[in-house]
C-alpha cells in the first residue's frame, strides 16, 4: 500500500493562478516535495493549465480562466498530490560547479553593510559566503540559479529600495538563498559578488549548463584571475 | 503570398517587434513578456485579418513611420495618436490601406505609453522560445531601427470592389478609453491583504501615481502604503503578472509582463486579467485608483473581452469577404 502524501494547500493568486505549497513542518520536506509536485503536474498538465513558476517552497500555477477555474485547478492538484509515486523521473546525479568570484567593492556594493548587519567583518563575510554548499533549487527568472544553503549566522535581509540595474554575473543574497543575475536587471537582493563567467548564453542550443539539484561553492579571485576569464561560458569544467 | 519590405522612416524611443509573448517559458524562469497592452496588440492582428498572436509593431513615445513596397493593409491600435496615410489624416482602430509608396506616420500621444501597428500577412523576424516578443534582459531585443527594411509575407492586394480605394469599415471593435483623469484599475485581494491591517482600505481610498522609474518590469507607484508587522522575510515564490507588492520602501509595486518571476515581498492584491491592458498603457504621472473586485468578477471581465475579441474576429473575415480583397 503506497503512502498517501499530506494533502496540499492550494491557494488563489488573483484571476487567473493559484499557489500551491507543501504543509510540513519541516523547511527541507516543503523544499524537496514540492519539486516532486511540479514534475507531477508538469507529466500530467491538468486541463487550462498553461505555466508554472517555481518557488523555494510553493509553485505558482498560472491557468486561463476562460476554460477552467481556481475551484477546478485546487481539485486537479489535490488529485496529482495524492497520485502513488510511480518511480519514475530518477533524479540524475548532481554535478559540482566552482565558481570563481570577485569581492571587491566595485563588484559587492552591499558586501560591507550586509557584513555588518551580521556582526561580521567583509572578510569573514566572504569567508561565510565561500564555505557554504549550495544547491540549485530552481531557475530563476532569465534562468538564473536559485542556491539554498548559505552559511551565515542569520538569514539576510533584502534591500529597502530594489536596484534597478545589476552587473551579469553579480552574485546576490538574501535569506538563506544565493542567485547569479544571469543578465543586467532589477534586484531586490544584496549584491555581495560577481563571477566573470557568462552565465546564460541564449544563442546555445542550452542557454545553461546547469540543472536544479546540481552543486555549487563559490571561490574568491582577484581581478588578474577575473580578467583570464573575460566572459567565459560558465561549464563545469575546471572544478578543483 | 509574397514577400516585400517596409521601410522604416521614423521609430520612437523604443520600437520593436512583438507579440502577445511566450507560452510555456516561465518554468524555464523567462517572463512570457509580450504585448504590455495585449487587448490593442490583439485588435490590432484581428483588425487586418490576422489571427491575434501574430507579429506586429510596438512603439512607445516618439513618431513611428514607414513606406510599404507595395499596397498593405495596416491597424493602428493602442494610445490615442495622430495617424496619417501620405498626409492625409486616417482612423486608429480600423483596417487601413497604405498604398505602395506612401509613408504611414504615427505620431506621439499624451494619453498613453504605447502604439501597436499590424500589417496584414506575416512580418520576418527571429524568436527565442517561440516567439518575436522582444526580452531585453535575455540580450533579445527585437528592436526596429530607423532606415531599416522589414520583410512582410503578405496575402493583401487591395479592395478592387470597393467604391473608394480607402474602404471604411464599421465593426464593432472594443476601443478601450484613455482618459485624462485617474484610470480605475480592477484588482482582486492577495494573500498578505490580511497581514496589513488597513491595507485593504488604504489602498482603495487613495489616488496611486506612476513614477518615471517604472518599466516592461514594473510600475512603480508613489502613494501611501503600509507595511506588515515584525520583519519576517518571505521565501522567494512565483509572482503573477499584475502582482501589487509592498517592497519595504514606502511604494506600491504593479508587477509587469517582464517581471522577474520570483519575490518575496507581501502582496496586497493582484490586477485582474483584463485591468493589465490599461496598465500597459499606464506612464509616467498617470494616476491610478483601484478598486477590489471579487474573483468571480475579474473572470466574468475576461469572459467577455474575450466574447468581444470573437465578435470583432467574425466581423472583420465578413467583411473582408464582402469587400472580396484581391489575393496574391
Amino acid at each position: 500500500m503506497p503512502i498517501l502524501r499530506e494533502t496540499v494547500t492550494v491557494e488563489p493568486y488573483g484571476d487567473s493562478a493559484v499557489m500551491v505549497s507543501i504543509p510540513a513542518p519541516d523547511a527541507a520536506a516543503r523544499r524537496c516535495e514540492i519539486v516532486a509536485f511540479r514534475s507531477r503536474l508538469l507529466a500530467r498538465r491538468p486541463h487550462g493549465v498553461v505555466d508554472v513558476v517555481s518557488g523555494l517552497e510553493s509553485l505558482l500555477v498560472s491557468f486561463d480562466p476562460l476554460v477552467t477555474s481556481f475551484e477546478h485547478v485546487e481539485y486537479a492538484a489535490r488529485l496529482l498530490a495524492e497520485l502513488p509515486d510511480s518511480g519514475t523521473g530518477a533524479a540524475q546525479p548532481a554535478r559540482r560547479f566552482a565558481i570563481p568570484v570577485l569581492f571587491d567593492a566595485e563588484a559587492a556594493p552591499d558586501l560591507d553593510e550586509v557584513a555588518g548587519e551580521l556582526g561580521l567583518t567583509a572578510d569573514e563575510a566572504i569567508e561565510r559566503i565561500c564555505r557554504s554548499q549550495f544547491s540549485i533549487s530552481l531557475l530563476a527568472a532569465a534562468m538564473a540559479p536559485m542556491m539554498d544553503g548559505l552559511d551565515t549566522p542569520r538569514p539576510v535581509r533584502r534591500r529597502a529600495e530594489p536596484r534597478t540595474d545589476v552587473p551579469a554575473g553579480s552574485i546576490m543574497i538574501a535569506g538563506v538563498n544565493a542567485i547569479i543575475q544571469p543578465f543586467p536587471g532589477p534586484t531586490g537582493w544584496r549584491v555581495v559578488g560577481r563571477t566573470p563567467h557568462t552565465i546564460v548564453d541564449i544563442h546555445r542550443e542550452r542557454p545553461v549548463s546547469f540543472d536544479p539539484g546540481d552543486l555549487v561553492r563559490f571561490t574568491r579571485i582577484d581581478r588578474a584571475g577575473a580578467a583570464r576569464l573575460d566572459g567565459a561560458f560558465l561549464t563545469e569544467e575546471g572544478v578543483s | 503570398m509574397i514577400d516585400f519590405a517596409l521601410t522604416i522612416t521614423d521609430t520612437g524611443w523604443l520600437t520593436t517587434f512583438q507579440d502577445l509573448g511566450r507560452r510555456d517559458a516561465e518554468r524555464l524562469g523567462v517572463p512570457s513578456g509580450g504585448a504590455a497592452d495585449q487587448h490593442s496588440a490583439a485588435v490590432a492582428n484581428l483588425l487586418v485579418g490576422n489571427t491575434r498572436d501574430a507579429v506586429l509593431i510596438e512603439s512607445m513615445g516618439g513618431e513611428l513611420a514607414f513606406v510599404p513596397e507595395r499596397d498593405v493593409l495596416v491597424a493602428v491600435t493602442g494610445a490615442p495618436s495622430r495617424v496619417t496615410v501620405g498626409g492625409a489624416d486616417v482612423v486608429q482602430w480600423s483596417p487601413v490601406l497604405v498604398p505602395a509608396g506612401a509613408e504611414m506616420r504615427i505620431s506621439e500621444t499624451p494619453f498613453g505609453m504605447r502604439v501597436y501597428a499590424a500589417v496584414a500577412g506575416a512580418l520576418e523576424t527571429e524568436r527565442f522560445l517561440g516567439s518575436a516578443a522582444p526580452d531585453a534582459r535575455m540580450g533579445f531585443t527585437q528592436q526596429i531601427a530607423r532606415g531599416s527594411r522589414i520583410v512582410l509575407r503578405s496575402w493583401f492586394a487591395g479592395f478592387p470592389g470597393a467604391t473608394f480605394p480607402q474602404a471604411l469599415f464599421r465593426l464593432p471593435v472594443p476601443v478601450p478609453t484613455f482618459p485624462a483623469g485617474p484610470w480605475a484599475i480592477d484588482a482582486v485581494l492577495g494573500p498578505d491583504s490580511a497581514r496589513i491591517r488597513g491595507i485593504r482600505e488604504l489602498i482603495e481610498s487613495s489616488t496611486y501615481a506612476v513614477t518615471d522609474r517604472s518599466n516592461h518590469v514594473g510600475l512603480r507607484l508613489n502613494g501611501p502604503v503600509l507595511h506588515p508587522e515584525g520583519d519576517d522575510e518571505i521565501v522567494s515564490h512565483g509572482v503573477p503578472i499584475g502582482a501589487l507588492e509592498v517592497p519595504h520602501a514606502d511604494e506600491l509595486i504593479v508587477l509587469g509582463r517582464y517581471r522577474t518571476l520570483t519575490a518575496g515581498y507581501p502582496i496586497v492584491g493582484f490586477a485582474t486579467r483584463t485591468a493589465l491592458a490599461r496598465l500597459g498603457q499606464a506612464g509616467p504621472g498617470r494616476e491610478l485608483r483601484f478598486r477590489w473586485v471579487e474573483r468571480s468578477a475579474a473572470a466574468h471581465a475576461a469572459a467577455t473581452a474575450e466574447e468581444s475579441l470573437r465578435v470583432l474576429e467574425t466581423s472583420v473575415h465578413s467583411a473582408f469577404d464582402a469587400l472580396a480583397p484581391a489575393r496574391l
